[in-house]
């Protein structure tokens, strides 16, 4: 019965969603407009409890996995630490908040961020092999495009950026596209199978 | 914050039901509406921008698309029946997730299960990857391996959460389930990243799954799998990023096979023959496509103009 | 392999350091998709509006950033008003912080020239909801100020007075402007978005769903001497010819050593057999 109501849900939801795009009445539009204000309010309502989660989780492996202990309490001191000066100076320009924002958050994640230049040298290395002749050709446009796409390659070889504009804008486009309406035909289907009922893997698997 | 906590946490209690129509129906309800307009609305916006009475007229290839596309998966639903919808031809990355989890198992080493910072509940890919991780969850349970899934969104983390404990059941292992496995860890992108390498770097899994919507953290999360010395195996729709995984797992699932995998891991046969449905839509779309280059090339007949103003 | 790992992470970082350290300084050619993306906002009229959403995460502000300080100066400097927002709880502060620092370098005010809305969660029915109304998304400012009580605030009702938006992002937000405030309310939009991102909008260029595209450093660097102001994007283009070039050299090395192993294995199998 629960699942019947949830599936229905869905698809009451699902099929007014698709039919209002079509519509111009200005009930269908207010009614669309209130969906809109029900969906923010239920995201929050899940952050709050994924927040929740987060709290309980680490202050149990406070009390317990002592290998961790360390992680948990900078996460939940972070956290409370943000909470307050967000709620008690503010987030101007100046605050506390928006300095601890600039000088420490944002550097960390730019840190994390530029791994990916460090990883694509070692994947570059490690994986980009010519095999066979697609590889090969693919090995060749990678070098063309990665060179073609920076100062360097104009420098050396000026014919490289257009080339490597083709390469992007041609086949690379191409295939990218053919791809992208697999994908694209694939959400249609999925969309309509929630709408029908046949789809279900959002009740978590029953 | 805390009272409000406490009360979302007491009325999940009281309703559960309510608390799962919140956490993810709703919100899949209504994306999977929006999710019809845009998959559409990217090929068609007509011209002749016209709203008469109450219907939008220039929204009119839009409803002929979604009447067609539900067309061909009630017609390969109706054959299927009849049993006359061909087998799905393998996929490696489908293939390898047994011997993944058999890996993992030898080793006593967990698995990590990842559905990318990209999704959330709406998305198809994530509603795909989610039955691709009850499938796993089964055979992990039924092997007695740990699986791991730290997640970005809170509703993915619930949802998750549902799909692990039912799999155990299915596997006749509910106690193998544990909650705090399964769990939301950051909406931010790289935190997410960062608490992921660290749960790998710490964990040292046999196996580490990344099905789903990724963005820049793809190949960071990869590659840390990679040193972890982990199987990796991965499928996305992230067009970019599928070019990391292909350099940097040792299996991908390319777009539209994560949705096939999906069909064939559920056994379900619904989602094999929308499978089906998708395939004959890309035959109309590949007659389009040659019909308008044709027509341009040769009477330089432009068809674009019903996709732009 | 972990030893080689090691090498490679080390030469990277020697090269980026090397290349900020002495900066070579090499040319960058301009490409027709900035000159029209700056030809887009050179074209508004003084007093109209452009909405900059702040669509990304602190981490790529490295990238991100110059862009977006590009295409807020070239606004301020010719008049158009600015209205502020952030789709990513992580571009809030980031986005405040950069408006309100050209802002202030160039004497904008606050409330009559530009305005910052902050963040709302739940990006798809934040963009579907300001096609209808602004202030029913955002009813407050950044600051707490009703929306209504600031001159810009009062012009700006839905995306009919609003000229272009603009986001920056790191990821796929732009696939949503587009697939909402394009498909539905026929908003113009334009992408700035890093430079991995660059080929996923391509189609909605061609289709002209998109306005236009700025991509990366490159972009920054294209747009700084649009604007013949040189900054932070010209000097990240030297560390970035640096870090190509790096990974090129490594790719062609990784083939050559496999292809020195593979006869090595195929030479010791035929003296096997």
């Amino acid at each position: 019965m629960k699942d019947r109501l949830a599936i229905l849900t869905a698809s009451g939801f699902g099929s007014f969603m698709a039919v209002q795009y079509f519509l111009t009445a200005p009930v269908a539009n207010a009614a669309y407009r209130a969906i809109l204000g029900w969906i923010q309010i239920v995201f929050a309502v899940a952050l709050v409890a994924g927040v929740i989660s987060v709290v309980r989780l680490h202050l149990k492996q406070l009390g317990r996995r002592r290998n961790q202990r360390v992680y948990s309490a900078t996460l939940l001191g972070g956290a409370a630490l943000m909470t307050i000066l967000g709620f008690a100076g503010g987030v101007e320009q100046g605050s506390p908040f928006l300095w601890i924002f600039e000088h420490w958050q944002a550097p960390m994640q730019s840190t994390v961020f530029s791994l990916l230049a460090f990883y694509v040298a070692s994947a570059a290395y490690r994986g980009f092999r010519a095999r066979s002749a697609e590889s090969a050709a693919l090995v060749v446009a990678a070098l063309i495009v990665l060179l073609g796409r920076v100062p360097i390659g104009e420098w050396l070889l000026p014919f490289l950026p257009s080339s490597a504009d083709w390469i992007l804008n041609v086949p690379a486009l191409a295939a990218k596209r053919a791809v992208l309406i697999g994908i694209g035909l694939g959400m249609v289907a999925t969309s309509l199978k929630v709408i029908a009922g046949i789809e279900r893997s959002y009740l978590g698997g029953r | 914050m805390i009272r409000d906590g406490r009360r979302a946490r007491q009325t999940a209690r009281r309703y559960p039901m309510l608390s799962r129509l919140s956490a993810s129906v709703i919100p899949v309800a209504v994306m999977a509406g929006c999710g019809l307009m845009p998959a559409l609305a990217q090929s068609a916006e007509s011209a002749l921008a016209k709203e008469t009475g109450w219907f939008q007229a220039a929204r009119l290839p839009e409803l002929l698309g979604i009447a067609l596309s539900a067309l061909a998966i009630w017609a390969a639903i109706r054959l299927d029946r009849r049993g006359r919808i061909p087998k799905l031809r393998s996929l490696p990355g489908l293939d390898a997730i047994s011997d993944a989890l058999g890996r993992a198992t030898e080793q006593g080493a967990p698995v990590v299960y990842v559905t990318g910072w990209g999704g959330d509940m709406g998305r198809p890919t994530t509603m795909a990857s989610m039955t691709i991780l009850s499938d796993v969850a089964r055979r992990a349970a039924e092997y007695n391996c740990r699986l791991l899934f730290p997640s970005h969104d809170p509703v993915v983390a619930s949802v998750a959460q549902e799909t692990v404990a039912q799999a155990a059941v299915a596997a006749g292992r509910p106690d193998w389930y544990r909650a705090d496995d399964v769990t939301f860890v950051s909406q931010s992108q790289l935190g997410y990243a960062a608490a992921v390498d660290g749960l790998m770097v710490r964990e040292h899994p046999g196996a580490v799954f990344l099905l789903g919507t990724f963005e820049g953290e793809a190949l960071i999360l990869a590659e840390t799998a990679h040193q972890t010395g982990a199987v990796t195996i991965a499928g996305t729709d992230s067009t970019i990023q599928l070019s990391f995984f292909l350099v940097a797992c040792d299996y991908t699932l390319i777009g539209e096979e994560l949705f096939a995998a999906s069909g064939m891991v559920s056994r379900d046969h619904t989602a094999i023959a929308s499978v089906q449905a998708q395939d004959w839509l890309k035959y109309v779309v590949i007659v389009f496509l040659l019909v308008g280059a044709g027509l341009l090339a040769t009477m330089h007949f432009d068809l674009s103009w019903w996709i732009a103003r | 392999m972990i030893k080689t790992r090691r090498w490679i992470f080390a030469a990277m970082a020697l090269a980026v350091t090397t290349a900020l350290v002495f900066r070579p300084g090499l040319p960058v050619s301009i490409t027709p998709e900035t000159r029209h993306v700056f030809g887009v906002i050179d074209s508004l009229a003084p007093g109209s509006v452009v909405m900059i959403s702040f669509d990304h995460e602190a981490s790529s502000l490295p990238e991100i950033g110059p862009l977006g300080s590009a295409i807020v100066e070239h606004c301020f400097r010719r008049g158009v008003d600015i209205v502020g927002l952030a789709l990513f709880s992580e571009g809030t502060a980031a986005g405040y912080d950069l408006l309100s620092r050209r802002a202030s370098v160039l004497g904008r005010v606050y409330g009559s020239d530009w305005i910052y809305l902050g963040f709302r969660p739940q990006y798809t029915a934040a963009i579907l909801g300001m096609g209808e109304s602004i202030a029913g998304v955002f009813s407050a400012d950044y600051k707490g100020q009703p929306l209504g009580s600031t001159a810009l605030g009062k012009r700006v009702r839905d995306y009919r007075d609003i000229a272009l938006v603009v986001s920056l992002a790191d990821g796929s937000m732009p696939t949503y402007w587009v697939e909402y405030a394009q498909a539905r309310y026929h908003e113009r939009i334009i992408a700035a978005v890093t430079a991995v991102m660059v080929t996923s909008y391509v189609p909605y260029i061609e289709s002209r769903q998109l306005e236009g595209i700025v991509a990366g450093l490159k972009g920054a660097a294209e747009y700084e001497q649009l604007l013949g102001h040189p900054g932070a994007g010209m000097r990240g283009m030297d560390a970035q010819s640096a870090a190509h070039g790096l990974i090129a050299i490594l790719i062609v090395a990784g083939n050559w050593q496999a292809w020195r192993l593979r006869r090595k294995r195929r030479t010791m199998e035929g003296a096997s057999s």
